[in-house]
């Protein structure tokens, strides 16, 4: 726990020292225009996204407790953390372009107002594909030749529903782009902070698949129950997340 | 966000404790747009009320990010006093008195937010204590933050 805590800090302090960094070059660019600062944005904010999403939240949690009820291998981690980020970064776009430009007063209010209504979405989402995969587990048993079909679909519901909460970071990067009036460069650096989530999100997933691979050997027979047991990590981490919501 | 304290400390008592925040740039350009309401890059009269109501008195549920304890007991915080909104170099900045007298061979102050995941800053160079040596150390808790002790 101290380990953890440890590292949870010094996360803190490398996204202290990177979003100072990030917001003077992006106001250096501002203020005289130079391609080389510009890729240099780019660069920080894969770093940025990277550590950010390592951070507490982004859907690692759920992404582990997926791969531990779902036989998986390791580009079905990197599909699923990679669709997270892009739904996450692109959710932050569409509702930071879309405060800014269609009601750009009160725009803090309406920020924490979204938010709250995303998140509860997510939460409800987020218990939905633990029932889901209940069924699925139940049923995979019995029909086994149709698992493939339904993964997929899973998948999509895992992706969706802890991505839909627009990333804080991503807008307040984008965020600062637009107030400076670098449209482009904040979209570029959605992208390439989505790209730095998406690693971590997936690293969070091959992990949780490598540790299913190591118990497969000594558990196989007790398969049902791990999908199950993961299961309903899935609808109880909804479940709570909806609680502490309301 | 940075904390600056300055704090002045007579006959082993702080006689004065004023706090300065200043919030990063990234997170300033949010609160630019919302609090300076005529966008003249400064925050007048009216708006350093509509702040304070608005935004910074909501924070008395999260103690203001300042912990104090006497004798290793948490003490409750009086409610900060001229509190003050500015905008320096394109960060926004909270400024307020609390107006308490501490025995700082007791007390210990802490600068953290367990719940909202908001990150206090506190170095050597952001203190300006006066009467008395100052000593940071990280906070032991599972979340972000430091603490000041007085001797």
């Amino acid at each position: 726990m101290e380990f953890y805590n440890a590292a949870l800090k010094q996360l803190v302090m490398w996204q202290y020292e990177l979003n100072s960094y990030i917001s003077g070059t992006i106001r250096a660019i501002n203020d005289e225009s130079s391609l080389s600062a510009s890729l240099l944005v780019l660069a920080i904010a894969f770093l940025y996204g990277f550590i950010h999403a390592a951070g507490p939240g982004h859907g690692k949690a759920l992404v582990a407790f997926y791969f531990t009820s779902n036989k998986s291998d390791y580009k079905k981690a990197f599909k699923m953390g990679y669709l997270i980020s892009l739904i996450h970064a692109t959710s932050a776009l569409i509702f930071t372009f879309g405060i800014f430009f269609i009601l750009k007063t009160m725009f803090r209010k309406n920020f924490n107002d979204f938010s709250h209504i995303a998140m509860q979405i997510s939460a409800v989402m987020i218990m939905l594909v633990g029932l889901y995969l209940i069924y699925e587990a139940y049923h995979n048993r019995k029909a086994k030749e149709k698992k493939v079909q339904r993964q997929n679909k899973s998948e999509l519901g895992v992706a969706f529903s802890a991505g839909v909460v627009p990333c804080p970071g991503v807008m307040t990067i984008v965020l600062f782009c637009v107030v400076l009036g670098q449209y482009t460069l904040g979209v570029l650096a959605a992208l390439f902070m989505s790209i730095g989530m998406g690693l971590t999100i997936s690293l969070a997933g091959i992990f949780s698949i490598a540790l299913n691979k190591r118990a497969g050997g000594f558990l196989n027979e007790k398969a049902y129950i791990l999908e199950m047991l993961g299961a309903s990590l899935v609808f109880l981490l909804g479940t709570f997340l909806l609680v502490a919501l309301l | 966000m940075d904390v600056y304290p300055t704090i002045k400390v007579e006959k082993g008592k702080t006689s004065s404790l004023h706090f300065k925040w200043v919030f990063d740039e990234m997170t300033s350009s949010m609160l630019i747009m919302d609090i300076d309401s005529n966008g003249n890059g400064k925050i007048e009269a009216k708006e350093n009320f509509f702040i304070y109501a608005n935004y910074f008195i909501t924070l008395e549920d999260y103690g203001f990010y300042t912990h104090v304890r006497v004798d290793s007991k948490p003490v409750e915080l009086p409610k900060p006093k001229n509190f003050k909104a500015t905008i320096e170099n394109h960060r926004v900045c909270y400024s307020f008195d609390i107006e308490a007298s501490y025995d700082i061979s007791k007390t210990t102050f802490s600068f953290g937010d367990e719940e909202l995941y908001v990150a206090c800053m506190l170095k050597k160079e952001f203190l300006n204590v006066v009467g008395a040596k100052a000593k940071i150390t990280e906070l032991k808790d599972d979340f972000f933050g430091y603490k000041l002790e007085l001797q």
